[in-house]
């Protein structure tokens, strides 16, 4: 079996962020640089169907510059067997159809039987990637999945949708499925695993050779929400508390009207 | 008349005597000497390691506790029994030594006795009493073990076997004795010199002589028989802490307290990390449970038992000891239970009361180690988030790198690398530079600094977490990709001197980092306030505070330092009232271990439980020195039900509200 797995590497967003000049990205500054979170769900359930068929191939696939690769090993100290790189110091600049498409093209001709993808990134947040490089491959793709299992060809999962409804979804391989919290725990690479990782392929593509289709979006702007008037806490005594509370309700609400 | 007595009174000194007697002697030792020998290739089973450096300092070491009972009388009452039991059974043995060396060597071969005169009498009277106080005492021990019964304290076929034959020896030989002097000695000026056998003689004397020649002989080769059974058991009994915790002594760690052994982590060779089955510790590991003498004094003292927690570190030790003798393959981590593992805060209370000079944290931390490095495991989800963390930001709290040295704002503090013309750095730590309550602490420690003249630099957001805590939670590497880049920064800064406000920080700098090449001088901000106070560059105005001191782990047990914080405290007018259990005997805040990055989930709070222990002391105010303490208690005062009335402060807070300006 083969097996892809996508992965990107996004800022901690405890980060302080800053606008960058260009006015459509953030400012990559003084920025701690992770796993995006929901990737680590999807390395994990890959990692975890290669152990249940025992004979798989599993590949981690990364597109950004140099450092992104400081990420990957981390996915292969989890359990993948080889890494992809494609290098492009200009990642952040294209938009999600353009990096589904260099996704798509890489995987075209490697008959990945199941390919795995974080439901979407923690920086950009499209939710687009997944669905669009399964579209791009025609073959079905099941989105925020919160279980998985597979049995003879065949995947089921558990998709979550809005209110609490769950649904459970099933198609044969190859397919896609882009992963949800809750699917899973990633695990905590074992020492042995992070010195294996160091020895582990992990070879560099450069985008150019992949990138075969035209951005079909522009980011305009990237700003910080505007601040609205925040929360008012009143202090003081009772009485007059009751009085002003009453007052801003008449002034500023339609209750006690 | 010539003041001596007749050695082999009685018994007689000739073949039919010492042909038994020293096959005896010679097959009760064959039988010590096996049974060591089988203990021994049980030892030797653990990897090596070398604890026989400074051998003249190590023999030294062992004569002052085996001798002096340093150890064992650290704790009073059961500690002065043992102590005098061990005095005045040695005595005896030194007599019975003087005895054998003049009947069989001296005077038999020689004619030259020393045993006579005054050097008799002095002698005589000296194991007279020698016997006596080992009676009392031992009998001390057997109402303790058998009567009072204090809590914890496992009671086994081993004890029952030690005070009955101990007793019965030293009882027979009061009945020699008393049989000898009523024969020969009753009525003499020497009788006196012997207290204990004249009164035992002064009650045989109404038996005739022959009964009484008959009695001797019969008990002096039971007497002799019972020596013989006692040597016999040594290795096969708990008698055999005689030899094992005297050696243990001698194999003791010399230091520096509390710096863990480092993990070879380049070795490619190497496929486990830390321990899972006796074999991948030490011999020290398996010598140290066969020291153990099982006395509890670990076990009333662990703030994880105390508090319901399945850890006993004498369990632990006891669990390994059997493995070792009977399944040496077991593997450890089920067998002691992981909750028993990850309970501990290492807090070191057991290993420095241990009178048998038992490690107890290294193994439990060589244990961790696998789980967190083989197995990816830990106390619960929290705390491999707080790895994740590290790793990512540089912190347990997972806040942004970037502003790590926001904290010092508006004090002109500033980095290493805007100014390297500084006195000291200051390295701050994360509770520190990103804890509220704690950069208050911080910001204290600046202001005395810069009111003492003292030029202060830090890291700013080079700065990173020492890695204590993820070292002693088992994940040595992170703790070692941390130590290399903090080492490589500190060094590369220039500086000539660190301080520390995190004990744990102090710890890991002054000890763990020297094995990553770390040189500068290293001081906690206590010591180093201490002096710039006595030195008059710090002047602190003296105002009354009423308060209990706690001492954390790191700067009390793992650094012996209690008197520098308890000056700084007095000399800016605080009155300490002691807790009852302070300095060596201070109880954890349960912080430690990296227990502060954990959820702690198994019975009582330990932090509740200490601030209950400060509360009691009716002051207000409770000062501590240490991040971790202060973070415990702010918790534990409102667990309590006691914020109003005890407030936490560090010593840098105190000091600090108090500065005298010139």
């Amino acid at each position: 079996m083969k097996i892809l797995v996508c992965i990107k590497q996004v800022p901690d967003m405890e980060s302080k962020f800053k606008v960058a000049a260009s006015g459509t990205w953030y400012d990559t500054a003084d920025l701690a640089w992770r796993m995006n979170e929901y990737d680590e769900y999807a390395v994990e359930q890959a990692v975890q169907l290669k152990e249940q068929v025992g004979d798989a191939d599993l590949t981690v696939l990364c597109i950004g510059g140099e450092q992104v690769k400081e990420t990957m090993k981390k996915a292969l100290a989890m359990g993948c067997d080889r890494g992809v790189h494609i290098a492009d110091d200009k990642s952040a600049e294209k938009e999600p159809y353009q990096i589904a498409g260099i996704i798509a093209e890489f995987a075209r001709d490697k008959g990945f039987d199941l390919i795995f993808t974080g439901m979407q990134s923690q920086d950009r947040g499209s939710a687009q990637v997944g669905v669009l490089v399964a579209e791009l491959l025609a073959i079905p793709s099941i989105s925020t999945i919160v279980q998985f299992t597979f049995a003879g060809g065949r995947i089921e999962t558990k998709r979550e949708l809005e209110g609490g409804v769950k649904a459970i979804v099933r198609t044969s391989t190859p397919a896609l499925v882009t992963c949800q919290l809750g699917l899973n725990t990633p695990r905590y690479p074992t020492l042995p695993n992070i010195m294996k990782a160091k020895k582990k392929e992990l070879v560099s593509l450069p985008v150019t050779d992949l990138l075969k289709v035209e951005a079909r979006q522009e980011t305009a702007k990237l700003f910080f929400p505007e601040k609205k008037g925040g929360g008012l806490v009143l202090e003081g005594d009772v009485g007059p508390l009751a009085d002003r509370l009453i007052q801003i309700l008449k002034e500023k609400t339609g209750v006690l009207a | 008349m010539e003041f001596t007595r007749e050695i082999y009174w009685n018994v007689g000194h000739g073949a039919a005597t010492l042909v038994p007697m020293y096959l005896l002697v010679i097959a009760a030792l064959a039988v010590l000497v096996y049974g060591f020998r089988q203990r021994i290739e049980v030892y030797r089973l653990g990897l090596p390691l070398n604890r026989t450096d400074n051998l003249g300092d190590r023999i030294v070491g062992m004569l002052k506790n085996v001798l002096l009972q340093k150890k064992v009388t650290q704790v009073l009452w059961p500690g002065l029994l043992h102590g005098l039991f061990f005095w005045g059974f040695f005595l005896l043995l030194i007599g019975t030594t003087l005895i054998v060396i003049q009947a069989d060597f001296t005077d038999l071969l020689f004619d030259y006795r020393f045993l006579t005169g005054t050097f008799y009498k002095l002698f005589s009277v000296t194991l007279d009493l020698a016997g006596l106080v080992a009676i009392l005492m031992l009998s001390g021990l057997l109402i303790r073990r058998y009567v009072l019964r204090p809590e914890g304290l496992v009671t086994k076929r081993d004890d029952a076997i030690m005070h009955g034959l101990m007793l019965t020896i030293l009882c027979t030989g009061f009945l020699i004795e008393g049989a000898r002097m009523a024969v020969t000695e009753m009525g003499t000026p020497l009788a006196p010199w012997s207290p204990v056998g004249m009164a035992v003689a002064g009650v045989l004397s109404a038996a005739g002589e022959g009964a009484l020649l008959t009695v001797h002989k019969l008990t002096w080769w039971f007497h002799l028989l019972l020596v013989m059974a006692f040597i016999c058991l040594i290795p096969f009994t708990k008698f055999r802490h005689i030899l094992t915790t005297s050696a243990n002594y001698l194999f003791t760690d010399r230091g520096p307290k509390g710096k863990l052994v480092k993990l070879d982590l380049e070795n490619e060779e190497s496929e486990t990390f830390g321990a899972t089955s006796l074999k991948e510790m030490t011999w020290k590991d398996i010598f140290d449970a066969d020291a153990c003498t099982i006395c509890k004094r670990c076990q009333d003292r662990c703030p994880a038992y105390a508090t319901g927690k399945p850890l006993s570190p004498m369990k632990v030790v006891n669990q390994l000891q059997e493995v070792a003798f009977t399944a040496p393959d077991s593997q450890l981590i089920e067998l002691i239970g992981k909750d028993v593992l990850w309970s501990c805060t290492t807090c070191r209370a057991c290993q420095e009361i241990c009178p048998a000079a038992i490690e107890h944290v290294g193994k439990i931390v060589e244990l961790r180690r696998s789980m967190v490095l083989m197995e990816g495991e830990f106390p619960g989800e929290e705390v491999m988030a707080a790895m994740e963390a590290t790793e990512v930001n540089g912190n347990p709290l997972g806040i942004g790198y970037a502003s790590r040295g926001d904290w010092a704002e508006g004090l002109g503090v500033k980095t290493v690398g805007e100014d390297a013309d500084i006195d000291i750095l200051y390295f701050v730590g994360c509770y520190a530079s990103f804890d509220k309550r704690n950069i208050a602490v911080a910001r204290s420690f600046i202001q005395l600094c810069q009111a003492a003249g003292v030029k202060v630099g830090i890291l700013g957001k080079e700065e990173k977490c020492c890695g204590e805590p993820m070292r002693k939670m088992g994940n040595e590497y992170l703790f070692q990709t941390l130590a290399a880049e903090m080492v490589e920064l500190i060094n590369g800064s220039g500086v000539k001197k660190v301080v520390t406000t995190c004990p744990h920080c102090y710890n890991t700098l002054a000890k763990d980092y020297r094995d990553f090449g770390l040189e500068v001088e290293v001081e906690p901000y206590t010591v180093y306030l201490e002096r710039l106070l006595s030195e008059g560059r710090l002047r602190v105005r003296s105002e009354d505070l009423v308060c209990t001191y706690h001492d954390s782990c790191y700067l009390g047990r793992h650094n012996d330092i209690y008197d520098a914080p308890r000056q700084l405290i007095r000399a800016a007018g605080g009155r300490i009232t002691e807790m009852e259990k302070n300095r060596e005997e201070a109880f954890c805040c349960s912080a430690g271990g990296g227990r502060i990055m954990a959820e702690e989930k198994i019975g009582e709070r330990i932090n509740i439980r200490r601030v209950q222990m400060a509360s009691a002391t009716g002051t207000a105010i409770l000062v501590s020195n240490c991040p971790f303490c202060l973070t415990m208690f702010e918790d534990g005062v409102k667990g309590a039900g006691v914020e109003e009335s005890l407030k936490p402060r560090d010593i840098a807070e105190i000091l600090a509200e108090r500065i005298q300006r010139a």
